[in-house]
């Protein structure tokens, strides 16, 4: 269970960044980079996960409750989900402006910065 | 040195001056007219350097602790997160300070933008550089990491009307992107083993362990993150680009601070985090990160004499500086830290400087090329004083700040037992600095080809890198703003053609000119060297003044022993003149006719350094994968 | 480098990141395991230290506080950088959209789209407005609140036009809302400070565990989020409609 589990986090990231490395169009690369950024979200969450666990919020409980998971990497994990949107947002403007001055949404085409 | 836990409000106000400042100036400037918000960002990028500047004092000798949200440590755990003040750090937050002023006062006027955007960015950039500075806490060094990050992204691409700083600010954001989930996944890994969030109670709970595989990964992470922040060999390609095509204010603020920062993390964590660990070994990790340092150096100082494009060149010297300071803090001395330290903000101011002054120029002359620029340095006399006199203190002139902690990095070389590392430093920066001293030959003196060596003139001929949109006429009414001037060519982004005529304007040239005054009056301060180290050499101490387990201030070790005999200073001051008088030298050779042939030797020689340097988002994407790949198995043999 | 180079180095580059990470997953503790004491510790102080429910906001806002709000600065930082990346530049004008039939305007809605669109976004405004003021009671908070109010605004453009959109989120009122979000959360910390405690201090009253006012200043914090992000995230959608439906190249 431990191998899957944390192997679904190396196997996102390496995908994402497969995914970026190999991309043709911008639009499909930043969504290959929120992928990657989705690795690092569950890592987060399953570093804090607990068998049997319940969330971290304590109101209309069960009898016997049992344990909760952990609320600080659901903190963080909220945290990165932000971060995440900010940057994605951001790509995507650029995206559109780039489709527009440069006519192409090709990364290989770009070669407005090269020596 | 004690250290104690602070209650000062100054501590907390410097990044809440700043913050609150964006804030109002991102949300209610529509309500102030143009002149106001200018002179409101100028005076809260002044308030906060003077808080970081009161920081600075108020640290040394005894670091200052601050518990955010009142939550003090119970029971030998931290609960909430704190700000760890110290003479370093807060020197590298009132560098951000001084630099975000000067640009802003060089922005008057410069962006007529409808709104104080811009300004609020650079606010939340300056907010977020002194958060990284001095916080305690590793999740929070990760957000102030990603913010800095997000508004660098924003700022780089505001000529977005072109196609190069839209490609520069999308090669910045996915490689910086990436770094940054690295540094969440060491933080993870890290939180995972030792159960806390804080730097020091992280460093206590690692201490005396042996490094196994998930430390090792979590460091190699964390390290390879904030190398691309660094822009560090191989995780530098992104560099050129950005700043190649940001506007040049916020070149200021990158060259400046920004990747000096990604070093400030690396150390800060090594030293809090990781220098405890057993069995893990000082020279071999030195080895690592000298090894990377000397990469970028070198490779920065080969590519800078490459350019012709003029803020190409200035990212390369800034490249290959960092690089140099890469050194410094690898050396894991506190002699080195204090010479790398000194040697960012003296050539953090010089570099801004350099960069204004090709601002100016590109403001009068339409031009960042080079070959386009041959000659046309008439009329342009204080800027090109301050260029020469810029790309001379990056050489080491004395007795600029620079060359003190220069002097600093070669003694602490030598007491490592390695000399070498001197004649290293001393290439890259006669390089380094020849390069820069050869374009200000070209366009004021008028020497040299009138065309480029190399066989393809790369993108020097591309309209779109030389004009700048910064002004975006089109307000919400899609009415020009600036118009009205008859009888004046006019391109297309409203700007008049012909720039000789016009007198630039004071806020352009004075700021050069102060931060260099400041890097002097800096230099001629005697017993900066002693100030220059960093207080949390001394890790148990700093863990035990965190996490409260001894009551009050606690004593820590010595201050940095520094050599002063004074034939090691006059040595020192020879050397620098020395690098001084190569760096002319290699630009009257890179200038003169007769030696066309080597440069072309040397062009066809460098062909492939430079085809690697592509521009293209996957092969930078691949080299930072590969990197990190490096520098984990890296790690591994120098922390078992 | 080529593509087949570049494919190639990176086959190499991955395979040895994987080993990486593998190595370092390798060392994490048993999936489900345990948590870290320090999380059990605030899973037990937080509900009677802080009375509130759930204990996430609580960490967000009160113990991790300074986090929170520059995670709210990313976000503000990310909608200033789209509205300067996305503006009007020299040569583009900003024209309302029109139909290409000339002597036609483009014609209204129908009644059922537009009764749909009504519904919906009443429905997402009051499901925003419940998620954000019950962030210390229930999973939720400002960020997910903001971000559900602001859907409401796509749903209005979507089921209406766009000079709809235009007169019910008018530009300057977008921006102050992201101005107040942002300066309110630092504004109340600075409460933290005024009344001697530490900055974004929990400071006052701290009501009843279970009422909607509990928390001290956690709801409050909530609410100055859920403005800032709702107020940036139309902010968000309405520079890239522009982009779509409004900016055109200037014609000389």
């Amino acid at each position: 269970m431990s191998v899957l589990a944390y192997g679904v986090v190396a196997w996102l990231f390496l995908v994402g960044i497969y995914g970026v490395v190999t991309s043709r169009n911008l639009i499909h690369l930043v969504v290959c980079l929120s992928v990657a950024q989705s690795a690092t979200d569950i890592l987060l969450l399953e570093i804090g996960y607990r068998t049997g666990g319940h969330a971290p919020v304590f109101v209309s409980l069960p009898a016997h409750p049992g344990p909760a998971v952990d609320a600080v990497m659901q903190a963080l994990a909220l945290t990165d989900v932000v971060v995440g949107a900010a940057v994605t947002a951001l790509l995507l403007a650029l995206a559109v402006q780039v489709h527009k001055r440069a006519g192409t949404l090709d990364p290989d085409a770009l070669r407005a910065t090269r020596d | 040195m004690d250290l104690v836990v602070s209650t000062s409000a100054v501590v907390p106000a410097s990044v809440v001056v700043p913050l609150a400042g964006a804030a109002l100036m991102a949300g209610f400037s529509w309500l102030l007219p143009r002149w106001a918000r200018d002179l409101i960002a100028i005076a809260v990028a002044l308030a906060t350097t003077t808080l970081t500047l009161i920081l600075i004092a108020a640290s040394a000798g005894h670091p200052m602790i601050y518990w955010f949200s009142g939550w003090r440590p119970s029971g030998g755990m931290v609960i909430g997160i704190d700000y760890a003040v110290c003479p370093l750090g807060a020197g590298m937050a009132s560098l951000a300070g001084v630099l975000a002023s000067a640009a802003l006062v060089y922005c008057w006027r410069y962006f007529d933008s409808a709104r104080g955007r811009h300004h609020a960015l650079v606010l939340i950039f300056l907010a977020a550089s002194v958060d990284f500075c001095l916080t305690g806490d590793l999740f929070n060094l990760f957000v102030a990491f990603e913010l800095v990050a997000v508004t660098a992204f924003a700022l780089t691409g505001y000529n977005a009307g072109h196609p190069a700083p839209l490609q520069g600010a999308i090669n910045f954001a996915v490689t910086n992107s990436l770094g940054g989930m690295s540094v969440l996944m060491g933080v993870g890994f890290l939180y995972a083993r030792t159960g806390s969030l804080n730097l020091a109670q992280i460093g206590q709970a690692l201490a005396g362990r042996h490094a196994d595989g998930l430390i090792v990964v979590a460091f190699a992470l964390l390290t390879g993150g904030f190398l691309v922040k660094a822009a560090v060999v191989p995780f530098h390609f992104w560099l050129p680009d950005a700043y190649g095509s940001a506007p040049i204010p916020v070149c200021v603020l990158f060259a400046g601070v920004m990747s000096e920062l990604g070093l400030f993390a690396v150390i800060r964590v090594w030293d809090t985090v990781f220098s405890g660990l057993a069995g893990g070994s000082g020279p071999r990790m030195r080895a690592v990160l000298l090894g990377f340092g000397i990469l970028t150096a070198v490779v920065g100082a080969v590519m800078a004499l490459a350019q012709i494009q003029l803020k190409r060149m200035l990212a390369f010297v800034t490249m290959s500086h960092l690089g140099i300071y890469l050194i410094g803090v690898g050396l894991l001395t506190p002699l080195g830290l204090a010479g790398a330290s000194l040697l960012v903000i003296g050539d953090g101011l010089a570099k801004s400087a350099l960069f204004l002054g090709v601002g100016v120029v590109q403001h009068q002359r339409a031009s960042v090329s080079e070959i386009k620029l041959r000659g046309s340095g008439r009329g342009l006399a204080v800027t090109g004083v301050t260029i020469v006199l810029g790309a001379l203190v990056l050489a080491g002139l004395p007795p600029y700040v620079s060359s003190a902690g220069h002097a600093l990095l070669v003694d602490a070389a030598d007491q490592a037992g390695l000399p070498w590392v001197e004649i290293v430093i001393a290439l890259s920066v006669i390089l380094s600095s020849g390069a820069v001293l050869r374009a200000a030959g070209r366009i004021w003196l008028g020497w040299g080809d009138s065309e480029s060596s190399r066989p393809d003139t790369g993108t020097a001929d591309d309209p779109g890198e030389e004009a700048e949109d910064r002004s975006d006429t089109a307000d919400a009414d899609g009415k020009l703003g600036a118009n009205g001037l008859t009888g004046v060519d006019r391109d297309q982004d409203g700007r008049e053609r012909s720039g000789r005529l016009r007198r630039v304007p004071l806020t352009m040239v004075l700021p050069p000119l102060a931060l260099l005054a400041i890097g002097l009056g800096l230099g001629l301060t005697s017993g900066i060297e002693e100030h220059a180290a960093a207080a949390f050499s001394d890790r148990a101490a700093y863990a035990a003044a965190v996490l409260g387990t001894h009551g009050g201030s606690i004593p820590t070790g010595g201050r940095v022993v520094v050599p002063a005999s004074p034939a090691a200073s006059a040595g020192g001051v020879l050397t620098d003149l020395g690098q001084v008088l190569a760096a002319l030298c290699v630009a009257g050779i890179a200038l003169d006719r007769r030696a066309v042939a080597l440069r072309r030797a040397l062009a066809a020689g460098t062909g492939w350094l430079r085809r690697l340097h592509s521009g293209l988002v996957g092969d930078q994407v691949t080299w930072l994968a590969a990197g990190l790949a490096l520098l984990a198995a890296l790690s591994e043999a120098a922390l078992h | 480098m080529s593509r087949r180079a570049r494919l190639v180095f990176f086959a190499a580059a991955a395979a040895a990141l994987a080993v990486t990470l593998g190595a370092g997953l390798a060392g994490l503790p048993s999936f489900g395991s345990q948590i870290t004491s320090y999380a059990r510790m605030l899973n037990e102080l937080a509900p009677r230290q802080r009375h509130v429910t759930d204990v996430v906001s609580a960490i967000s806002f009160d113990y991790r506080g300074i986090d929170t709000l520059f995670e709210e600065f990313i976000l503000l930082s990310a909608v200033t950088g789209i509205s300067v990346l996305l503006r009007p530049l020299s040569d583009e004008t900003r024209q309302l959209p029109e139909d290409k039939v000339p002597d036609r305007t483009i014609p209204p809605p129908s009644p059922a789209v537009w009764l749909l669109a009504v519904f919906l976004s009443s429905l997402l405004v009051l499901t925003g407005l419940e998620t954000v003021t019950h962030g210390q009671l229930t999973p939720g908070g400002g960020f997910q609140g903001g971000v559900i109010l602001a859907s409401a605004l796509y749903v209005v453009y979507l089921g209406t036009s766009y000079v709809t959109v235009e007169r019910f989120e008018p530009a300057p009122l977008l921006e102050a809302s992201d101005g107040v979000g942002a300066s309110g959360y630092v504004f109340i910390g600075l409460l933290g400070l005024l009344a001697g405690a530490g900055f974004l201090s929990n400071v006052v009253g701290l009501g009843v565990t279970g009422n909607v006012i509990s928390g001290g200043t956690i709801p409050l914090l909530n609410l100055v989020v859920g403005v800032e992000v709702a107020g940036g995230f139309a902010i968000l959608a309405s520079e890239f409609l522009d982009q779509t439906a409004v900016i055109r190249p200037r014609r000389r």
